[in-house]
């Protein structure tokens, strides 16, 4: 059942039964399995349940098949990490049951409850009821999730950085690097610059790892989850903060600098009111540096999924092409901030 | 020589009809991966348009940072010297002996606007560079 995408008959009964279990519900009926889109790590499923006589609407996440980016969380850690950020307040679906078996259908996944809303980003920059309100609304939720800190009996599989958060990241994409076919002068320039001019780093917290404009639900305006926690760690918290910001986020609409859906003063505020903590503006242009060049990397390492016949697609190999933008992208900022601060 | 219609005629003609006959008439389904063929098919032709000429002035900008005396270049070795002398301008950038270099700057910012006037030029314009 793991060799390519899993099929709804074959997966059905199985997940009827685990449901059953681990309710305790007399009566589990799966009415419709739709695989969501989306993800390109993980597989989606939608399931339209009717559990002792109620619908209910349920997503059940796994691994798929291909997994091509390193460093991502399993199951049960994402499992853990809903179930923290829920206690902490943070808006994300409720996480409901964990199978780390494979026999049930041959890999391991959760069940959370669908969160209804929006994700994609180039149709959230164009929702006129989407401004600063939301802005606000995600600054405050970042701030919780910067809330939850070390050390963690629960979270005990999110190591700490080692040495730094900045040069753990910059070691990990110098080799990926290395191994690469053709060596890439712009990112080593960046890259250089980011290990040269490393701030110090305050306390660590919970990062999210991909906090940004595509990765949370909306609807009819409103903030219903935050999602896709599987590149979570301990970390600099301003990570998330220059992520959300980069102009690379902003699908489009580059004058609305938080995430393209409002200004980067609304979602400023809403994170300081949250966490009683003020952002030095200037300390995140060095973060969105780092984002331009950690995205360029992932972009690369899509474009190699395709090219290595691993994964071949055209949304991948158009992928790597965004790459020559985001390394122009690095360099213009790395030249504002040397001439004066100015942001992007 | 080559007969026209060039490759990049070719090209031009071809996304053309995709765009005004094809897209229209695709389900909303397969949309976006009409829209991504678009996108495919400029990005081809810009680069067969573009040619050599950008990585033979690449090539010329970094021998002279790197004080590498090149024979004449030739079109066959072109990426091999590149992918060559980028190696070791990379390796150099790693150890810190461009710290700070405005010249490297430089061609490193000329190298990367010319790389996006081909794979997306529409962002040099909505930058206003």
């Amino acid at each position: 059942m793991t060799g390519v995408g899993l099929s709804a008959e074959a997966i059905r009964a199985p997940l009827e039964a685990f449901i059953a279990r681990e309710s305790g519900a007399r009566s589990v009926c799966i009415a419709a399995l739709t695989r969501l889109g989306g993800g390109a790590v993980q597989e989606n499923w939608r399931l339209d349940a009717v559990i002792d006589g109620e619908a209910v609407a349920l997503v059940m996440r796994t691994s798929s098949a291909t997994e091509g980016v390193e460093e991502s969380l399993s199951r049960a850690d994402e499992f853990a990490l809903l179930r923290a950020a829920r206690s902490a307040g943070v808006t994300v679906p409720e996480p409901l049951w964990l199978c780390t078996e494979r026999s049930v259908i041959g890999r391991p996944f959760h069940v959370m409850r669908l969160a209804p809303g929006v994700s994609a980003g180039h149709r959230l920059v164009k929702d006129p009821r989407v401004g600063d309100a939301l802005a606000g609304r995600l600054g405050r939720e970042l701030a919780r999730i910067h809330a939850i800190r070390p050390p963690r009996s629960d979270l005990a599989f999110l190591r700490a950085p080692s040495p730094t958060p900045v040069q753990q990241a910059i070691a990990r994409m110098r080799r990926w690097l290395d191994g690469h076919r053709v060596p890439d002068p712009a990112l080593e320039w960046a890259l250089r610059w980011l290990e040269r001019n490393e701030p110090p780093c305050p306390t660590l917290t919970l990062v999210h790892g991909d906090f940004r404009t595509g990765n949370y639900l909306v609807a009819d305006g409103e903030l219903t989850a935050i999602l896709d926690w599987e590149f979570s760690a301990w970390g600099d918290p301003r990570e998330d903060i220059g992520w959300f910001c980069a102009r690379c986020w902003r699908f489009g609409a580059v004058g609305r600098e938080a995430g393209g859906i409002g200004s980067r003063a609304a979602f400023y505020r809403g994170y300081e009111a949250e966490s009683g903590c003020a952002i030095a503006p200037e300390s995140i242009a060095y973060w969105e540096v780092m984002a331009h060049v950690r995205w360029a990397y992932i972009a690369l390492q899509q474009g190699e999924r395709h090219l290595s016949g691993a994964d071949r697609s055209l949304e991948l190999a158009l992928t790597a092409r965004i790459v020559p933008e985001l390394r122009l992208e690095s360099l213009l900022l790395i030249r504002a901030i040397e001439h004066g601060g100015a942001h992007a | 020589m080559r007969d026209r219609p060039t490759a990049a005629d070719l090209l031009d003609i071809a996304r053309e009809v995709l765009q005004q006959k094809i897209l229209p008439a695709l389900p909303a389904a397969l949309r976006y991966d009409g829209l991504m063929i678009v996108n495919a098919l400029a990005n081809a032709q810009r680069e067969i348009e573009r040619g050599a000429a950008p990585l033979g002035a690449e090539l010329a900008r970094l021998a002279k940072l790197l004080g590498e005396a090149l024979s004449a270049p030739e079109a066959d070795r072109l990426t091999e010297d590149l992918t060559r002398l980028n190696r070791r301008f990379a390796a150099e950038i790693r150890a810190g002996r461009f710290d700070g270099d405005a010249a490297a700057a430089e061609h490193l910012l000329t190298t990367a606007l010319d790389a996006v006037r081909e794979s997306n030029p529409k962002y040099l314009s909505d930058r206003e560079l």
